[in-house]
């Protein structure tokens, strides 16, 4: 089965951890991601400037390694996250910021992704609010 | 042949970007030319009131995405019944107003859905 | 054609639960997570006649104990449940 997996949530809301399980046990049942497409505040799970207390699960750091390990495509919305403050090396320098908090395994690009991932999948599965 | 997919539009306009960006997945999807069908349900009906003032509160006005909805071939426009009935509205022209096993039938026809 | 619905809010504070409820097919299912798992504690939602599942965690976390008229999951359920119904309808 493949699986279209979307994201609306920031990391420290328990939809993004749900997201995280949900794909982690879709894998490892055998099933294929076409692609993560993290949109809204989901765009905020993707960040790499998160910084966990200790005894606290570091959920992006997670998706990070996650999406890594298993080489996936991660896809955040580019004008979900321009919006929000989440830029790229190369948006940072666009628009003359001065924090980088994006970057590999993460992709910045359009809308058109989730559509695009959409089609490819059998399903289509939406995480976010609480 | 492409999947269709519903989008479920439940936010107020003024609740943030939500319901802007709700409204752009339809548009892009339409930009592609996927059969693409957007339902507002809930507070989202209150989307569909006209003569909102954006400038007000120095916001966008969301009324010329609602507008292109045709042009980017989005002919599938519903509103809950339900909801605007509860909220004291009428339907607008711009959305054909759908009882709740209306929706129910909707839901089932199309592939995908995407409620936000 | 059947939908799973995902709602992951309380029915005590928000409206979701409701606005699903309402528009809920004969061949659907409403899984509960999140908050959502409060869902049990409201009488209503078994007479509806939908079959309902909770995720496990969700239910563990919140001390709540599962009624005869809902099952629990876990993510492989999860996983299977979102197979064995034709779409996913999570109420974001």
């Amino acid at each position: 089965m493949k699986f279209a997996i979307a994201v609306f949530s920031a990391a420290h809301a328990p939809s993004s951890r749900r997201a995280l399980l949900f794909a982690q046990a879709a894998l490892a049942g055998g099933h294929e991601i076409v692609r993560l497409f993290f949109y809204q505040d989901g765009v905020h799970s993707a960040s790499n400037n998160i910084v966990a207390p200790q005894d606290e699960q570091d959920i992006a750091r997670q998706w990070r390694e996650f999406v890594s390990q298993h080489q996936l495509d991660g896809v955040v919305c580019i004008a979900a996250a321009l919006r929000r403050g989440m830029l790229d090396q190369g948006e940072a320098t666009r628009y003359q910021r001065s924090a980088v908090n994006l970057e590999a395994p993460w992709a910045l690009s359009g809308l058109g992704q989730l559509h695009d991932a959409a089609q490819n999948a059998d399903r289509l599965i939406c995480f976010g609010g609480t | 042949m492409a999947k269709s997919l519903l989008v479920i539009s439940r936010q107020a306009p003024w609740s943030g970007p939500s319901a802007r960006e709700a409204l752009d997945i339809v548009l892009a999807g339409g930009a592609f030319d996927l059969p693409i069908g957007l339902l507002f349900m809930d507070d989202g009906v209150f989307q569909l009131t006209p003569h909102q003032d954006a400038k007000a509160v120095q916001q966008k006005d969301l009324s010329a995405n609602l507008q292109a909805l045709g042009l980017f071939g989005i002919d599938e426009v519903f509103a809950c019944a339900h909801s605007q009935a509860v909220r004291g509205l009428t339907s607008p022209a711009s959305a054909a107003p759908l009882d709740n096993p209306g929706i129910t039938r909707l839901i089932d026809r199309y592939d995908q859905v995407i409620t936000l | 054609m059947s939908t799973l619905h995902v709602v992951s809010h309380s029915p005590f504070t928000d409206s979701r639960l409701d606005s699903c409820l309402r528009i809920c097919g004969s061949q659907d299912a409403i899984l509960l997570c999140g908050d959502g798992a409060y869902g049990l504690q409201q009488s209503a939602l078994h007479t509806q006649g939908v079959k309902v599942f909770v995720l496990a965690e969700d239910l563990q976390a919140r001390n709540l104990s599962l009624p005869d008229w809902a099952e629990r999951v876990d993510y492989p359920g999860f996983v299977q449940l979102s197979i064995t119904y034709d779409k996913v309808n999570a109420w974001l």
